[in-house]
């Protein structure tokens, strides 16, 4: 056998290397070894593929900020960042910093990158005083301007995401509601009952942007929703702290699905290349879900790599085999669903907690934590040819 | 028999012997054998029989070993005084003795022809030629044979008749011994000799008087193996060569079963089933001897009661005695009275010893024999049986996060009541808020002391913490984004309200914070008169108890109202140093621990309801259920009591699972947990399912011991405390860490 690994080496001269696969799985031991432990019969034929072996991502640029990192969105261009210093910031994939966006009252705990056309983007950022506002931002004038403040929430609002049309967004929160706005900027605020004590005055100093308030409110969770992304233009995935994933119609305003796992959710993440979620948890494991299964709770596969909570998982944008997850280890792991076993590789280049990790479409992958860095790799996204 | 019935009777008149020796015994002396005698005597007696049936009769009237027979009531008839017994029998002979005489000399006369067919012929002393003849062949002839020159030898002139007979009997002292010798057909007299030899040979004995029967007899083969051999006789040739014979037998057999000629025993067989083993289904001896043993009752041990010399409680008193003499002997108690003598020696015989042996017979008896099953018990089918740990889950296994930042000890921690903050403070005078799931410190209040206790408002409309610095007791708000607006909004009346309090009349005060410390978020600070240890708060949120300890004084516990600024005092008694305080979670119950007793009090009836005792030497803390029918209580001799309100005020079950004294303990909200933190560094979580089922006891199982903390100047791990929501675990400990394990 290990013969026949060498003679399919040989021909690999361009100092490329290969990595093989057999029956889906990569090859990491002696083939011998391998086929013992996955089972396979010495007698039949085996189909073996080999890809280009995807190299290391080499650590590219380095952001300080002023605090932990709390979120990250990358961006063709520009990459943004929310801080435990309050404020959101705009850096370029360059590394450079752009601006900051400052309003918020608290932790900014997430953010997400609306639209962008031209020269004026919008952005969101959620934060720990229970809003999200929505900016607009002008990248010649490098201003920044909140256009809304979403206001409705109880709690924190841990995440935010942007439908695929980026005309809605959705919202999360400790409250352990699911909240669905609006994301196009208008003139005019929302109605708001004010509770009739409140002082006008302070609210006057407050205000940051006009208010708006929620077109949908979802519950449904008993425990803080954690994690929520879009899927499709009308439907919504959350994760929540009550163990569950849960799939929601936007339309109708109705739950379709409900995933229950037995941890603590703190992420998750959907590819559409291959149709799987994937979900970090407070135990040490990744798993992929089938959001589709009616059933529930059926995980394909378990990754697990990784010694503390996984905070952030990601899939990757143009690849349906990798994710990268980051974990308060400090450790960022790129994964390739085809060796489940151990992953691709340990980005260790964190001091503490990673919080946040991203990939963005031109080859870059992102990751912030609690050391203050924001971390950028570039990778080598590669074709997949296969073998005899 | 008619043989030797008649010589007894010619024995009888003789003086000397009762069996003496008949005359007609002579020539039988010179019998070859003389132990065979008797048998031949015996041989002889049908012959005779044969021979006069009037002879037979005579014999068997006279002999006296013979019992009554037909013939002998024809005698009966003739001689009344013989008739009825033996012993009469010999009698009547006495008395008769001339007519037996009579019958005894016809006898002879008739015998003498027998004699000699029993004779051989090796005579010593023969005149008498004829040879070893039946002399009856001579009876009709005047001669009995041939002497030495051929004449004839006349027989003795045979001039007596009866009467010479009788005369000679009667006049002649040796008739007695006188026998003829039926070869010449002459009288001999007996000498003393032959007389003595032949009352020897009738007695059985042997004839020579110098043989001794009873020589010791030599084993010439005996076991012993001797080193000689018996004869000095050489072994045959034939016992060392192969025998010859043998070997022809053999080859024959052989050549026999090679041709078929023989062929081996066939086995019958027993197709038919008409022979079975009986026994197969038993078991072998020895072992089913052992497996189907019945031992006998037992004798029961003796007491002090049946010693000669009891103590004196074991004596009776007259009136026991009394009761005792009436009692029904099958009622007694005791089977006898114990008696009590100075000496051994003064002990009179056991007169119930029969009585006492019988009854053990009939024990044994009577014992039933049934044979009662050894139950084999394995000592582990004994432990109850817990459920493995890995079926207990959820339950915090590793550490997950460390929030870092005081310094010096944390001596309290408490979650928000929705999860996701958590307060802790220390000795380093500042108490923080965390962000649970970041581990990020999100608001520091600095106070002017070390922070001894910590406690977030369970009420989740209300967002306030209370800690305890030195002699004050400080109400403080959380970072505004912490809670919901209107909780804050809330929070905010309660605390801003101006109350009409009773302002320095107690021994509490209560101020509204200032200045800084207002910006802190510090908002009232109620003054105690001495240092606080605890406060805990009723899950309504509206209360707050402090504790002083102080070991002489009456007031160690303050509630205080919020809402009313008012402080009360519910004890007037001093019960003991108070460790820690508790309110019941649904009842309106107070708990008090003291060193070594917990105490329950009944708020609204304002009553003592119970007082646990553990055997804890000195408590450290309690925690409540939240079912509030479970109180668990730690102590600072390593062990956990875990208690039972509705079974005992002792302990259902004690832990020693800790080596060092345990902190801190504390109950999950809502899973079956509990935990307990001791000072070796270890925080250990149990599983403790609380059944509704009032008759199922609580299961408790050690699930998990969770180390991390660094034990600093003998303190490990302060302070514990559950996630509201998840089975989560906080420790605070002397490292100054919090730690989180999931």
């Amino acid at each position: 056998m290990s013969q026949l690994q060498l003679r399919l080496l040989t021909p690999s001269h361009k100092t490329v290397d290969f990595d093989f696969l057999v029956k889906g799985q990569f090859l990491r031991t002696p083939l011998s070894t391998h086929m013992e432990t996955e089972g396979i019969s010495t007698e039949d034929v085996v189909e073996i593929e080999y890809v280009e072996k995807i190299t290391a991502p080499e650590p590219e640029e380095c952001m300080m900020h002023d605090d932990w990192i709390s979120s990250v969105q990358g961006d063709s261009e520009w990459i943004l960042t929310g801080s435990y210093d309050k404020t959101a910031r705009i850096w370029s994939v360059e590394g450079k910093p752009v601006l900051t966006v400052a309003g918020h009252a608290d932790v900014v705990k997430d953010v997400a990158w609306v639209k962008r056309e031209n020269l004026t983007s919008l952005l969101l950022t959620a934060s720990l005083d229970h809003t999200v506002i929505l900016w607009e931002w002008n990248s010649e004038k490098n201003k920044v301007n909140a256009r809304h403040c979403c206001r409705g929430h109880t709690a924190s609002v841990d995440t935010v995401a942007t439908d695929p049309t980026g005309t809605k967004f959705c919202s999360g929160s400790w409250d352990k509601m699911l909240k669905i706005w609006s994301a196009v900027p208008t003139d005019e605020a929302d109605e708001v009952e004010e509770p009739a004590d409140r002082p006008r005055k302070k609210q006057k100093t407050q205000q940051l942007g006009l208010t708006r308030t929620p077109i949908m409110t979802l519950s449904g969770h008993n425990e803080a929703v954690s994690s929520a992304l879009w899927t499709d233009t009308d439907e919504v995935c959350t994760a929540s702290w009550d163990h569950t994933i849960r799939i929601w119609d936007v339309e109708s305003g109705i739950m379709k699905t409900t995933l229950t796992g037995s941890k603590v959710f703190n992420s998750i993440s959907y590819s559409p290349l291959c149709r799987r979620l994937a979900s970090g948890s407070t135990d040490r494991h990744i798993r992929l879900w089938d959001p589709r299964t009616k059933d529930g709770a059926l995980v394909l596969l378990n990754l697990t790599s990784h010694t503390g909570w996984v905070t952030a998982v990601k899939w990757a944008p143009s690849n349906e085999h990798q994710l990268v997850s980051g974990s308060l280890d400090n450790v960022v792991k790129l994964w390739d669903t085809r060796s489940c076993k151990a992953p691709l590789y340990d980005l260790a280049a964190h001091g503490d907690k990673v919080f946040c990790v991203d990939w963005t479409e031109n080859g870059l992958m992102l990751s912030g934590g609690a050391d203050n860095k924001l971390y950028s790799y570039r990778y080598a996204p590669c074709q997949t040819d296969a073998g005899a | 028999m008619a043989a030797t019935g008649s010589s007894t009777r010619a024995s009888k008149p003789s003086p000397g012997s009762e069996s003496g020796p008949g005359t007609g015994d002579i020539p039988r002396k010179r019998c070859p054998e003389p132990e065979s005698e008797p048998q031949e005597l015996l041989g002889a007696g049908p012959a005779d029989g044969q021979d006069d049936d009037t002879d037979s009769e005579e014999s068997d009237y006279s002999g006296l070993e013979d019992s009554g027979s037909d013939s002998d009531s024809e005698e009966t008839g003739s001689d009344p005084d013989s008739g009825e017994e033996d012993g009469s029998k010999e009698a009547s002979e006495e008395t008769g003795d001339e007519d037996a005489e009579v019958q005894t000399e016809k006898n002879l006369n008739l015998q003498k022809n027998d004699e000699y067919q029993q004779d051989s012929s090796d005579e010593e002393d023969i005149r008498n030629t004829v040879g070893n003849i039946p002399m009856e062949w001579y009876a009709d002839f005047p001669h009995v044979g041939y002497d030495l020159d051929g004449k004839k030898i006349l027989k003795p002139l045979r001039s007596k008749d009866e009467l010479d007979a009788f005369l000679d009997k009667m006049e002649d002292p040796d008739f007695w011994r006188t026998v003829q010798d039926p070869q010449t057909g002459r009288d001999v007299v007996l000498s003393e000799q032959q007389v003595a030899l032949v009352k020897r040979l009738q007695k059985g004995q042997f004839g020579d008087i110098n043989f001794n029967e009873h020589e010791p007899s030599v084993d010439f083969f005996s076991y012993d193996v001797m080193i000689h051999p018996v004869t000095n006789r050489p072994s045959d040739k034939r016992s060392f060569i192969p025998s010859l014979i043998e070997k022809e037998k053999v080859s024959k057999l052989v050549h026999a079963i090679k041709m078929g000629l023989i062929k081996p025993r066939r086995s019958q067989d027993d197709s038919k089933g008409r022979y079975y083993d009986l026994w197969a289904s038993e078991e072998q001896g020895r072992v089913r001897d052992l497996r189907m043993h019945v031992p006998a009752p037992r004798v029961p041990l003796p007491g002090h009661e049946e010693s000669y010399n009891p103590p004196p409680e074991y004596l009776m008193t007259p009136e026991e005695r009394a009761v005792w003499e009436q009692q029904d002997p099958e009622d007694r108690k005791l089977a006898f009275v114990p008696r009590k003598f100075s000496s051994l020696r003064q002990v009179p015989a056991f007169e119930r010893f029969i009585h006492e042996r019988f009854e053990r017979c009939l024990d044994l008896y009577l014992c039933p024999r049934q044979r009662k099953m050894r139950v084999n018990v394995n000592p582990e089918d004994l432990i109850p049986k817990l459920p493995r740990p890995r079926d207990l889950q959820p339950f915090p296994t590793t550490q997950s996060m460390v929030y870092l930042g005081h310094e010096g000890l944390v001596r309290s921690i408490s979650p928000s009541p929705c999860g996701q903050w958590l307060l802790s403070g220390g000795d380093d005078g500042s108490a923080r808020f965390w962000e649970v799931s970041s581990g990020r410190c999100v608001k520091k209040v600095e106070v002017c002391g070390a922070i001894k206790s910590a406690v977030w408002n369970p009420n989740q409309g209300l967002s306030l913490v209370a800690l305890a610095v030195g002699s004050e007791v400080l109400l403080v708000t959380p970072p505004s984004t912490a809670a919901d607006k209107q909780v804050v909004t809330a929070t905010e009346r309660l605390l801003s309200e101006e109350v009409e309090s009773a302002m320095g009349e107690g021994p509490v005060i209560w101020s509204n914070a200032e200045g800084e410390e207002l910006l802190h978020g510090i908002r009232i600070k109620i003054q105690h008169p001495k240092p606080v240890s605890q406060v805990t708060w009723h899950s309504k949120g509206d209360y707050v108890a402090a504790v002083m300890p102080d070991h002489s004084s009456h007031l160690q516990v303050l509630i205080h109202q919020v809402s009313k600024r008012r402080s009360q005092s519910p004890f007037s008694k001093n019960k003991g140093l108070v460790q820690s305080v508790a309110f019941h979670p649904i009842r309106p119950y107070f708990l008090l621990a003291t060193q070594r007793s917990v105490r329950i009090y009944n708020l609204l009836k304002q009553e003592l309801s119970k007082k646990l005792q553990g055997n804890a030497k000195w408590i450290s803390s309690i925690a409540v259920h939240p079912g509030g029918d479970n109180v668990i209580c730690g102590s600072y001799d390593c062990r956990l009591s875990w208690f039972d309100l509705d079974l005992s005020t002792k302990p259902y079950k004690t832990l020693r699972h800790h080596r060092r004294a345990v902190r801190s303990v504390a109950f999950h909200r809502s899973y079956p947990l509990f935990a307990s933190a001791s000072d070796d560094g270890s925080v250990i979580v149990c599983h403790g399912t609380v059944f509704s089922d009032l008759l199922q006891n609580p299961l408790i199982v050690p699930v998990k011991v969770l180390k991390g903390h660094v034990v600093t100047h003998d303190l490990g791990v302060l302070d514990v405390t559950f996630h509201p929501s998840q089975p989560w675990v906080f420790s605070s400990g002397a490292d100054g860490t919090i730690r989180l394990f999931t």
